[in-house]
């Protein structure tokens, strides 16, 4: 059976869509059949990274209960996976839309929760797939809230700011292990010099393990070459060979053996 | 050798009635020990609350689990939800009906069994999805 992994932050900016998108196009390269959905109602963005303009249904109308989930789903596994599939969910990216997904009431909300519990057997048991991927809101509002309690695995992203450290800590003392979720953690735009030296190295992962106690750690330095390409293209895809392809390798069998 | 003692049809009945009615009878009683050992809130009025994500994180961690498998399973008896949680069918049943007393679930009778579910929701068209794989 496959699973739901939601990729979620503390803080905004700290890279959840970038790592959304290359871990799902890793595994659709690895021949696994993926759907990577848009859960960020606030700030859609998956709509602009692989440049699809339109779209008849939208993850909104799906949570809506307008349209079945398959609706949703756009195949873009010619373009994007040499070996596997790769369906993409996309989030209305309009101002309207926006506006109208903030303004929901709890009873809407607990409804969303259903329809996104309902895609454990949709998606993974109807449709074959082996992995759905979440990108996220940040911080704790009810669609990152939904989106975490229907995940399998949460990943948690955190810059090395002092304020996303603690209220990273807090969000996995107070939420997730409330709802009992396995959880990896990505230090991620770790300064180079932190990583190049070998006992800075060692004394951030000991301090990041006796902080946060999780089973997988990964810390990935801040790259240039990533910032230089704006997300403008899948770039695991276009660099297997960077060692940002590398790391977020290992974190996708990492994943795979939680 | 003693040979087995024939049955009376009218004894079993009435042994299976006085079974069921103490297993209500246990269900019930276990539901107030629970209401009175954690004080919480119980809807006297009838009008449900709403049980989402909020209300899962301000519940106690049992009855949490509870409720949260309740969610992912849809529709639920206390046996089915004990499957998932790996607690005794008591303990689940004696969860469930508090949450159906405190408003957050709902509970249905279809013949002997006790049905647990959080809102139904209409299908679309009243067809499960198919899909090429």
């Amino acid at each position: 059976m496959g699973k739901i992994v939601a990729i979620h932050s503390y803080k905004g900016g700290t890279g959840k869509t970038l790592l959304s998108i290359n871990l799902a196009a890793l595994y659709a390269n690895r021949g696994k059949s993926v759907a990577l959905l848009d859960l960020d109602f606030r700030a859609p963005s998956l709509q602009a990274i692989f440049k699809v303009h339109d779209s008849e249904y939208w993850l909104n109308d799906y949570l809506n209960g307008v349209c079945e989930i398959k609706k949703v789903l756009a195949d873009l596994s010619q373009a994007h996976a040499k070996r596997g599939r790769l369906l993409v969910g996309l989030a209305n990216p309009s101002t309207e839309a926006i506006r109208e997904m903030t303004a929901k009431d709890r009873k809407w909300e607990m409804k969303a929760l259903g329809r996104l519990l309902s895609l454990k057997t949709s998606l993974l048991n109807d449709a074959g797939l082996d992995y759905v991927i979440f990108d996220t809101s940040p911080g704790l509002q009810y669609s990152s809230i939904n989106a975490i309690v229907s995940a399998d695995v949460v990943l948690v992203v955190s810059g090395t700011d002092i304020s996303d450290i603690k209220g990273t800590q807090r969000m996995i003392d107070e939420l997730y292990e409330l709802f009992e979720k396995k959880t990896g953690l990505i230090m991620n735009k770790v300064l180079t010099e932190v990583l190049s030296s070998k006992s800075e190295r060692a004394d951030l992962a000991h301090k990041l393990l006796n902080s946060y106690n999780l089973p997988m750690i990964e810390m990935i330095p801040c790259y240039c070459d990533i910032l230089r390409a704006g997300n403008s293209t899948i770039f695991t895809s276009e660099n297997p060979e960077h060692p940002f392809a590398k790391t977020l390798d290992r974190v996708a069998t990492n994943i795979e053996n939680l | 050798m003693s040979l087995p003692r024939k049955v009376d049809p009218i004894s079993t009945t009435l042994l299976q009635k006085i079974k069921e009615c103490l297993d209500s009878l246990n269900e019930k009683m276990e539901v107030m020990i629970e209401i009175q050992k954690h004080g919480q809130r119980v809807i006297q009025d009838g009008v449900p609350d709403v049980l989402d994500v909020m209300t899962l994180l301000s519940l106690p961690d049992h009855l949490r689990k509870t409720a949260v498998t309740l969610c992912k399973l849809d529709h639920a008896t206390a046996d089915e939800v004990a499957a998932q949680t790996k607690r005794a069918r008591a303990v689940e049943s004696s969860y469930l009906n508090q949450l159906v007393l405190m408003g957050y679930v709902k509970k249905e009778r279809r013949g002997r069994k006790a049905y647990f579910y959080v809102e139904k929701e209409e299908t679309q068209d009243g067809v499960k999805e198919s899909w090429e794989k």
